[in-house]
């Protein structure tokens, strides 16, 4: 397997080079949440993603991982947070993602997503109506971008060109989450997350799709921030990782995660 | 921008289309509530109609004549005639006078038929029909034509006769056949004639001279005064008021007030019931249209989260829901308006015997369809309204991570 080695090394070179665009800025972000009478707590004391990296957050499932990777795609809103910018491109002023939520300007960060962000889920989140290239050209579609064979390409790349017209129905679980890649990717976005897009695949399976995704986004010079908890599958993709402890209080009633990188 | 909501509008539609059992489904349960709906309005309205149709046509329900016989002046009649609800009045001589003997040349018997004034928009007559007028023109009674063998166009030999100074005094003149009466506007033998000829005939039966017909007798005596007449109110619901304006004078007048108010009051019962049923169903149609919309839309509250995660904004997210209600209110409207159809033709056909030509049962205009449409589709927008408003409101992240 010739790919994931090749992308492993280019993602060495890209930490190592200076100079890059922050995207993401976070300082003293705080998610809370309640659930049957246990208190979860997502604490990032500081987080600081530049543009080009491939960012891996290793942690058991409920630790907080997805709580993150929402932030980040702004479809959750933090409880409280002493800053929270987001960047694209060298030119562009950072935009204060706090003060949007706080001013209820969902639109705005739901247009940064829309142009910026690709989303892997973990299972699939392919809209059962649609064709597997229109399922890609999704994201495409919505911007009004043409078509410029970018959905093919990334369906070649993927394994599943022989599956353009198919719907996600008549996919395997592995089939279905290369199309949600694809679908992350499409509209070449700067920053792509994935939530533990491996999760319900088989060891072997899952080992090829991660580093199909790896390379394929590198392809595209997409920022990867992924979540999982399998730190065996990525540990060789050198991939740089974040560090989270997770601590529980005496009387079992709050569970804090810190998060920090 | 509006090739924006043309996505959105695109994607619900391939979405419904996909999950056709689904669609169907609503479709058939909409149809369901709304089709019997249909019906049972159609029949209260069918129903209602005729019976109210039926008291409205027939004359005889709006007829007002005094108990009795009284003395009417012209005067007096005139003013009655000028009241708004009152359509038809003439004043009649008294019954003993009011006969005459008709020969046909084709029936060799004398046939004695009672005379009827008539005038100028008499209800038991045929609108646009030839009038009875003068003294040479009658419109006969259905019975008496048959007796008489003769029908429109046709002249008669009418004679009566008195005894006047003690000689009996037999006079003859000629009647033409103007039109023959409907069925039913006088149901024994009998004569629609000008109010003229029926004075002619008292005065004639009363010794007096009649100078138009050369009938001798004694002068004609000071101002004549008429026992009684015929009345048609404007419609049935004037009756019972011109009813009571002739009692509160003391005139004491035959009507068919407490049957027209027996009918009437039936009709609003049953409008009342009719409508009881019809909001009840209207309420449950509207629960079960709202519940099962509401219900799809909690089912794709995932397909609406992944929507705006692409980046469809929150508040166009609605359409997608809107749409497909839209579908769903049409469809089962069109199902139901031909499970309606269905039904009326059945209940009419079975029903055609009974019924006169042209009547229905079960009847249905257009703007009822369009009210029913109407109420439908809003009532589809309000529910898919109101549940795609809550699921726009959850974080999409909550959306995404249901199973």
């Amino acid at each position: 397997m010739p790919w994931p080695l090749q992308g492993a090394k280019k993602v060495q070179e890209a930490v190592n080079e200076p100079q890059r665009t922050t995207i993401y800025l976070l300082h003293d972000v705080i998610k809370d949440r309640v659930s049957k009478g246990v208190g979860f707590r997502l604490r990032v004391p500081s987080l600081r993603i530049n543009q080009g990296e491939q960012i891996a957050l290793i942690g058991e499932s409920g630790s907080g991982k997805s709580t993150l990777l929402d932030m980040l795609a702004f479809v959750l809103q933090p409880s409280s947070a002493g800053a929270f910018r987001f960047r694209t491109g060298e030119d562009g002023n950072p935009v204060d993602v706090v003060d949007c939520w706080l001013h209820a300007r969902q639109n705005r960060l739901g247009d940064l997503r829309k142009r910026h962000i690709g989303y892997v889920m973990q299972t699939g989140g392919l809209l059962p109506f649609l064709s597997v290239r229109d399922n890609i050209g999704l994201s495409r579609n919505v911007l009004g971008m043409k078509r410029d064979g970018t959905v093919e390409h990334l369906a070649e790349m993927m394994g599943i060109a022989g599956h353009l017209k198919k719907l996600p129905a008549d996919l395997s679980t592995g089939e279905r989450q290369r199309v949600a890649i694809g679908r992350a990717l499409a509209h070449r976005p700067a920053i792509v997350i994935a939530d533990e897009p491996t999760a319900s695949l088989d060891p072997f399976a899952a080992e090829k799709v991660m580093s199909l995704f790896l390379s394929v986004a590198q392809e595209f010079n997409s920022t990867v921030i992924l979540a999982s908890h399998a730190w065996r599958n990525v540990k060789e993709l050198g991939l740089r990782r974040l560090f989270h402890r997770t601590t529980r209080s005496k009387d079992s009633k709050l569970t804090e995660t810190v998060i920090s990188g | 921008m509006i090739a924006y909501k043309f996505k959105i509008l695109r994607l619900a539609t391939r979405d419904y289309l996909h999950e056709w059992p689904m669609s169907v489904c609503f479709v058939l349960g909409l149809a369901a509530v709304l089709g019997p709906m249909l019906v049972l309005f159609g029949l209260k309205f069918g129903i209602v109609g005729a019976m109210t149709d039926r008291l409205i046509e027939d004359p005889a329900n709006r007829e007002i004549r005094p108990v009795g016989s009284g003395r009417f002046e012209q005067e007096w009649l005139d003013s009655v005639r000028r009241k708004p609800d009152v359509v038809f009045l003439v004043p009649r001589t008294r019954s003993i006078a009011a006969t005459i003997d008709l020969i046909s040349a084709k029936v060799s018997r004398i046939v004695p038929v009672e005379l009827i004034a008539s005038g100028q928009g008499d209800p038991l007559l045929e609108a646009g029909a030839p009038l009875p007028e003068g003294f040479d023109h009658v419109v006969l009674s259905r019975s008496s034509a048959n007796k008489l063998a003769v029908s429109a166009g046709d002249v008669l030999d009418g004679s009566l006769a008195r005894r006047f100074q003690g000689e009996l005094e037999r006079v003859h003149l000629p009647l033409t056949v103007v039109a023959i009466a409907p069925e039913g506007a006088f149901g024994r033998d009998g004569a629609f004639v000008s109010v003229r000829l029926l004075e002619a005939l008292e005065d004639f039966r009363d010794g007096r001279a009649v100078p138009e017909l050369d009938w001798s007798g004694q002068p004609a005596d000071g101002r004549r005064s008429y026992p009684g007449f015929r009345l048609y109110a404007r419609s049935i619901h004037d009756v019972a008021g011109l009813r009571n304006a002739f009692a509160a004078i003391g005139v004491e007048v035959h009507t068919r007030a407490a049957q027209i108010e027996t009918v009437q009051r039936m009709d609003r019962n049953l409008t009342a019931i009719y409508w009881a049923i019809a909001a009840i169903g209207l309420v449950g149609f509207s629960l079960s249209l709202g519940a099962s919309l509401w219900a799809n839309v909690e089912r794709k509250r995932k397909q609406l989260s992944i929507l705006r995660l692409v980046g469809f904004r929150t508040r166009d997210i609605i359409w997608f829901p809107m749409v497909q209600s839209l579908f769903t209110a049409m469809l089962g409207w069109a199902l139901a308006v031909g499970i309606y159809y269905a039904t009326a033709l059945v209940i009419n056909s079975m029903m055609s015997d009974q019924l006169e030509a042209g009547q229905q049962v079960c009847r249905l205009l257009q703007i009822h369809y369009m009210i029913a449409l109407g109420l439908t589709c809003s009532a589809a927008v309000i529910a898919a309204g109101l549940a795609g408003t809550r699921s726009a409101r959850i974080e999409p992240s909550e959306g995404l991570r249901e199973i």
